[in-house]
């Protein structure tokens, strides 16, 4: 295999980190939604944690997605 | 690109900088451009000064007046409230003093028609007390005369029961009877 | 055509010259695209800034009260994440919430965007953890070091639990940059990319004509999505500023508030 393919099939796998973060940042709004619906007078008061909690989680993929661009065109 | 990098990096004319600086870059890395280390400097550089500027700005110019003028905003609604809070305070207590009012003009009015009432009725008892005095009176009189009027009738008739007794007696018994004997026997009769 | 990276490509407009700087190498001093984009990012938030508070009245118009309320936003963060010492660190979190803001909405508005540069986003992710440690010293001085040595865990852990933070604490502003850096590039390469299938796949439709005009509606949902992911950068650009401006006082609040169990 040379050298170009293997960057290319690196760059793929790297995406497969942003599953983590999908499953994450679904997982944080979904959690949101439940709680703010069984007591939406607290919701609004959490809507930065949710956005802190939404952009940490997304950070990691970001990172994932980070990694794959240096991997094409590094 | 859109000039072709040209690799004479011997000749540093100011015109040739813009190529040479393209060829190093070329050379360093074929990849992103963040990673081409040569523009880092100046961007951090210009970045600090730019930072440090914006924050001297904002925290002794900015955010005093912002800061001012809503201090300034909470006073004038904090005032604000406390007039209207005040104002409604005295507004209850004028209702208040209204409503007394009201009510003891009533209680007023009240005694004024109990009082009329009963002047009206005392008026009234007088009235019929003096009335009913009259009437008695009158009866009274009435009664009188009528008394009277039998007494006198009641004297005629033992008058008449005693001359009637004493022509009865004289004839029963041909000797007259005194007045005063018949008078007795007519008064044992009655 | 221009490829999805070009875009972040750091053009000298006006060069003055060389110098070499021991960590990063040969230094290009020069006027770039960079420069030119974060002087209006500055000027904007200025411009804005002054005319907010120019004769800043108790009702306010309609400038003033767009800069209230942002104003308010960054006044609450600080003052609910930090407490009461909120106030004195106010100005430091509003200037980096308005720089990043700044610097991202204009990406939307420009063709270079200064907050995908690493660069930048280094120095900011640097200024925000130099502030902290800073901060942290002069408030507490030797006992700053209290903040790697975890007292809630058994003693035995605490050297490896203490490391762990001591390692997190290092990585923040590594993270506080790669974060911004990666929403901005990743967000502006798919625009590129949506955006040159639009033109690409159109142009190939009507040049080749034919069977290829099944590539139109592919074209029109590049198009639309190219719209909705506009509209989802516009919300990035300010989440992120958001996010960086929260994870700051965070940070501050740490040393700060040190030891209250705050």
């Amino acid at each position: 295999m040379d050298a170009e393919a293997a960057k290319y099939i690196g760059a793929g796998l790297a995406t497969l980190g942003m599953i983590g973060s999908a499953l994450a940042v679904g997982n944080i709004f979904g959690n949101f939604l439940a709680g703010a619906l069984r007591n939406p007078a607290a919701a609004a008061s959490q809507v930065g944690n949710l956005f802190v909690g939404a952009a940490l989680a997304e950070a990691l993929g970001i990172l994932a997605f980070v990694l794959g661009v240096l991997m094409i065109f590094g | 690109m859109a000039s072709t990098p040209t690799l004479d990096v011997q000749t540093p004319a100011p015109g040739d900088l813009h190529a040479e600086t393209q060829a190093t870059a070329e050379h360093a890395s074929g990849g992103l451009p963040q990673f081409e280390f040569q523009h880092w400097a100046g961007q951090i550089g210009y970045l600090l000064i730019l930072f440090v500027l914006l924050y001297v700005l904002v925290a002794k110019v900015f955010a005093p007046r912002l800061r001012k003028v809503m201090d300034e905003r909470a006073d004038t609604i904090d005032t604000a409230i406390a007039a209207a809070r005040s104002v409604q305070t005295e507004a209850a207590a004028q209702a208040e003093a209204a409503r007394a009012e009201v009510e003891k003009a009533r209680a007023d009015a009240r005694a004024t028609a109990v009082a009329a009432k009963q002047r009206v009725t005392e008026e009234f008892n007088a009235r019929l007390a003096a009335d009913e005095a009259v009437v008695n009176a009158r009866i009274a009189e009435a009664e009188g005369a009528i008394a009277k009027t039998r007494d006198a009738a009641m004297t005629n008739v033992s008058t008449i029961a005693s001359a009637a007794a004493g022509a009865m007696l004289e004839r029963l018994t041909g000797k007259a009877a005194t007045d005063a004997e018949l008078a007795a026997a007519i008064k044992g009769a009655a | 055509m221009a490829g999805p990276i070009e875009q972040f490509e750091v053009k000298p407009l006006v060069e003055f010259g060389t110098v070499n700087v021991p960590v990063l190498g040969e230094q290009v001093i020069a006027i770039t695209n960079s420069h030119v984009a974060m002087t209006i990012a500055f000027v904007g938030v200025v411009g804005f800034l002054s005319l907010a508070t120019s004769g800043a009245k108790v009702v306010p118009g309609r400038m003033q009260a767009a800069g209230e309320s942002l104003f308010g936003m960054v006044d609450n963060l600080a003052n609910s994440i930090i407490g009461h010492e909120g106030r004195k660190y106010f100005p430091f979190a509003f200037t980096m919430f308005l720089m990043v803001l700044s610097m991202n909405l204009l990406g939307m508005f420009l063709t270079f965007t200064a907050t995908s540069q690493l660069a930048v986003t280094v120095t900011l992710g640097l200024i925000a953890f130099l502030t902290v440690v800073v901060v942290g010293l002069v408030k507490n001085g030797v006992g700053f070091l209290k903040l790697f040595w975890p007292a809630g865990a058994p003693l035995l852990l605490r050297p490896f639990v203490g490391l762990i933070e001591l390692v997190s604490f290092l990585l923040r502003p590594i993270t506080l940059a790669l974060r911004l850096f990666g929403n901005m590039l990743g967000g502006h390469v798919a625009l590129k990319i949506f955006a040159q299938f639009v033109v690409q796949l159109g142009a190939a439709a009507i040049v080749t004509g034919g069977l290829a005009y099944a590539l139109i509606p592919v074209a029109a949902l590049s198009l639309g999505m190219t719209v909705a992911m506009t509209a989802l950068e516009f919300l990035v650009a300010f989440l992120q500023a958001f996010v960086f401006t929260v994870l700051t006082c965070i940070y501050l609040n740490d040393v700060v508030n040190l030891g209250d169990g705050h």
